[in-house]
């Protein structure tokens, strides 16, 4: 092993990379301004109000206490519909996408129920299904208010609920969901795409003819190339969490499954670079075909909504897509601390590394025909 | 172990045979069963011979690349491998570098066989591959620095810079280096190892004429320094200033080979003397009275067709003496171009 080598290409390469404003930007200025952009639409929910059509058919004072709780959290501008109105008639005349409905004898059932653990009152939760993130967001916030609403009646926490279950943990923001998929996101295109550079714009170059003449092997090449993109992948990871930290207060818990599941996403990725550099020469062309194959990843993958959200048929293609592996694994690693689920994740993930990687160093040759 | 087409005289079939240069081989046809020997052509090389290449062949399909070329290049010469695009320079020069393998043929460096032990003459050979660019945001420095960390007795890069008149750009990224800089660096990025054979790939294609004299200025230092130089190239002029020795190569086969002199003497024209513009009626009747191949060209000018050197100060001594006023006197021999154009029916850069 050729040390010598593997030192000054990890540091030149490093050099150079700096020097191309281009690529640092992409790499972390994108997913930073992204965190930023998204985690401000999403996050900052207490100087947002959201608009929800509101129907009281019990009119008692439980359900005005309730109204007034609704009103009083400060992110419902509330839109009152009277008893005769239908409320899904005017959600949609009106282009709200959220609603709640209190039933009729909703306090006399209230006192019926009371002291009795196991009994349930439901509210009717109206949502546009072509909105894909306010209803859940006000989700999120109603099953809290409610939690709330449920803490201050009685000792029994779970006899008013709403029938849809939320998506987002009650103890989670959008935040915490999203940053872990950037990361996956950011290692997914760095390495995608600096592997296919090296897979063909280094071959075009002559750069990869000339190593052949040197006395380096195609090992030795890859692996300090590796270096570098870990490199790479880890200062990405940084800065996007540092940012999450710091501008969001996310809270993050770094084990030994996050470094394994950075690490392995990011020869994952590279192999995947490495076989569509080998199949598509060109540059340009490559590069599209990454994007072909990243974007959608990116999108179904889970990446910045989560999969429920998604018809079922989508949600089953996800899958099959190694970024969902990688998104839910840093999640349930970094931000759930569900080891179950990490675990299980994490297996998929090195599973994909080690298959993906196999596949690009075999294919990737520096012989030409 | 060399692999050679064999036509059976008797049949016609086509008999494909294996053996060592220097070795006669017997051979039955696999259609008619007639016996028959085959004799591989020895490799003449001397001790001096530091590139040694025998019946190489590359086919791609039904195409035949480099057709069964064989020669030698010996220690300290510029060798110039002069073809047209598509004549098999690069492949056969990426076949000798190990980049490309071949369908057939043996190719030794340094009397060692590159198809087994090319890993050992790495250190002792430096090459610029044909369209070279270097990394883009890496500077002159740092990319020499780069490519010497690859050897274990790299040159000093600083000496490097001297030679190569780098001392200026040292600082500048490769990037926003011009063409001729960039193949100058190129060249120096050969000589990190300080090599002993050095492969330079079309070096001055697609350099404007004064960036294509810098890097011509560099490769006669190589060749003044002693280093064994190996050039591909399609522009007859750089094989005509720099080289040694020339092969010219045309579709895949070795057409001619010898120094620029042996090639003229042998497949050029006679050198022509032409005296322009030259205002005596009788002077190529004097000349002709002499027995000299002369002729009007209808512009005033008179050619002679030059046999031996000597006719030039006769003609001189005839044109004084005759006080004859002319213009100028204008001597041309045959150039590659022509050579090229008498062997091929093409014009250098026109063919391929």
């Amino acid at each position: 092993m050729n040390l010598k080598f593997i030192k000054t290409d990890l540091v030149l390469g490093v050099r150079a990379w700096l020097r191309s404003k281009g690529t640092v930007f992409w790499t972390i200025l994108f997913p930073v301004l992204l965190i930023m952009i998204f985690g401000a639409i999403f996050s900052g929910a207490d100087e947002v109000k959201y608009d929800l059509a509101l129907q009281d058919l019990d009119d008692s004072s439980d359900s005005q206490n309730l109204t007034r709780l609704l009103e009083e959290s400060g992110f419902f501008k509330l839109k009152i519909i009277g008893n005769d109105t239908d409320i899904s008639t005017y959600m949609e005349d009106n282009d709200l996408a959220v609603g709640l409905q209190i039933p009729e004898d909703f306090g006399k059932k209230l006192d019926e129920l009371m002291g009795n653990p196991t009994a349930k009152l439901n509210l009717t939760y109206y949502i546009d299904p072509t909105d894909s993130t306010v209803p859940n967001i006000v989700r999120g916030i109603i099953s809290g208010i409610v939690n709330g609403y449920n803490d201050m009646i009685t000792l029994s926490p779970s006899i008013v609920s709403i029938e849809e279950e939320t998506i987002l943990g009650e103890d989670f923001d959008y935040i915490d969901f999203f940053v872990p998929g950037m990361i996956g996101f950011t290692i997914m295109t760095s390495m995608v795409y600096g592997s296919i550079e090296r897979n063909t714009k280094l071959r075009k170059d002559g750069i990869l003819r000339k190593m052949l003449t040197m006395p380096v092997t195609r090992y030795e090449w890859i692996f300090s190339k590796m270096l570098f993109m870990l490199f790479l992948s880890f200062i990405s990871t940084f800065v996007i969490m540092v940012v999450g930290i710091v501008v969001w207060g996310l809270n993050i818990q770094i084990n030994i499954f996050f470094f394994i599941i950075v690490i392995c996403t990011s020869f994952m990725f590279s192999g995947l670079g490495m076989i569509i550099g080998r199949f598509v020469k060109d540059q340009e062309t490559a590069d599209m075909a990454g994007g072909a194959i990243t974007f959608p990843m990116m999108f179904l993958a889970g990446t910045f909504f989560p999969l429920d959200q998604m018809p079922t048929f989508l949600q089953s293609i996800a899958q099959v897509l190694p970024l969902y592996y990688v998104n839910e694994g840093l999640r349930n690693a970094m931000i759930y601390a569900n080891l179950e689920k990490t675990l299980y994740f994490t297996g998929f993930v090195v599973v994909f590394a080690v298959v993906f990687f196999l596949i690009g160093v075999f294919l990737t040759k520096w012989k030409e025909d | 172990m060399v692999e050679k087409k064999v036509k059976c005289p008797k049949c016609g079939n086509i008999n494909t045979i294996s053996g060592d240069p220097g070795e006669v081989v017997k051979i039955t046809c696999s259609s008619c069963g007639n016996p028959g020997k085959v004799t591989f052509k020895p490799i003449v090389t001397d001790g001096d011979t530091v590139i040694e290449v025998f019946d190489l062949r590359k086919e791609y399909g039904d195409l035949v690349a480099v057709n069964n070329v064989s020669f030698s290049v010996k220690k300290g010469e510029v060798l110039a491998f002069l073809g047209p695009n598509g004549a098999g320079k690069t492949t056969t020069v990426e076949m000798i570098e190990s980049i490309r393998v071949p369908t057939a043929g043996t190719i030794k460096i340094l009397g060692k066989d590159v198809s087994t032990s090319f890993d050992e003459v790495k250190e002792q050979i430096g090459i610029l591959p044909q369209e070279f660019f270097s990394y883009e945001r890496l500077t002159v420095r740092e990319t020499l620095r780069y490519f010497a960390s690859l050897y274990k007795n790299p040159a000093n890069i600083d000496e490097i810079i001297d030679a190569m008149n780098l001392k200026d750009q040292e600082k500048k990224l490769y990037m926003n280096l011009s063409g001729g800089l960039k193949q100058r660096v190129g060249v120096a990025i050969s000589l990190v190892n300080e090599p002993d054979i050095i492969f330079l790939d079309e070096p001055s294609t697609g350099l404007d004429p004064k960036a294509r004299r810098e890097v011509w200025e560099v490769i006669a230092d190589l060749r003044n320094k002693g280093k064994t130089v190996f050039l591909t190239t399609h522009y007859m002029e750089e094989a005509e200033y720099l080289a040694d020795r020339i092969i010219i190569i045309h579709k895949g086969k070795i057409i001619a080979e010898g120094t620029l002199d042996e090639l003229i003497s042998k497949h050029g024209d006679e050198s022509i003397l032409r005296i322009k513009n030259c205002k005596s009626t009788h002077t190529l009747n004097v000349l002709k009275d002499k027995e000299f191949d002369a002729y009007a060209e209808g512009n005033g000018d008179i050619a002679v067709k030059i046999k031996y050197k000597e006719q030039i100060l006769e003609i001189l001594s005839l044109l004084k003496y005759e006080c004859v006023d002319y213009g100028t006197i204008d001597i041309r021999r045959s150039n590659l171009e022509e050579i090229f154009l008498k062997l091929t029916g093409a014009k250098l850069r026109e063919a391929g």
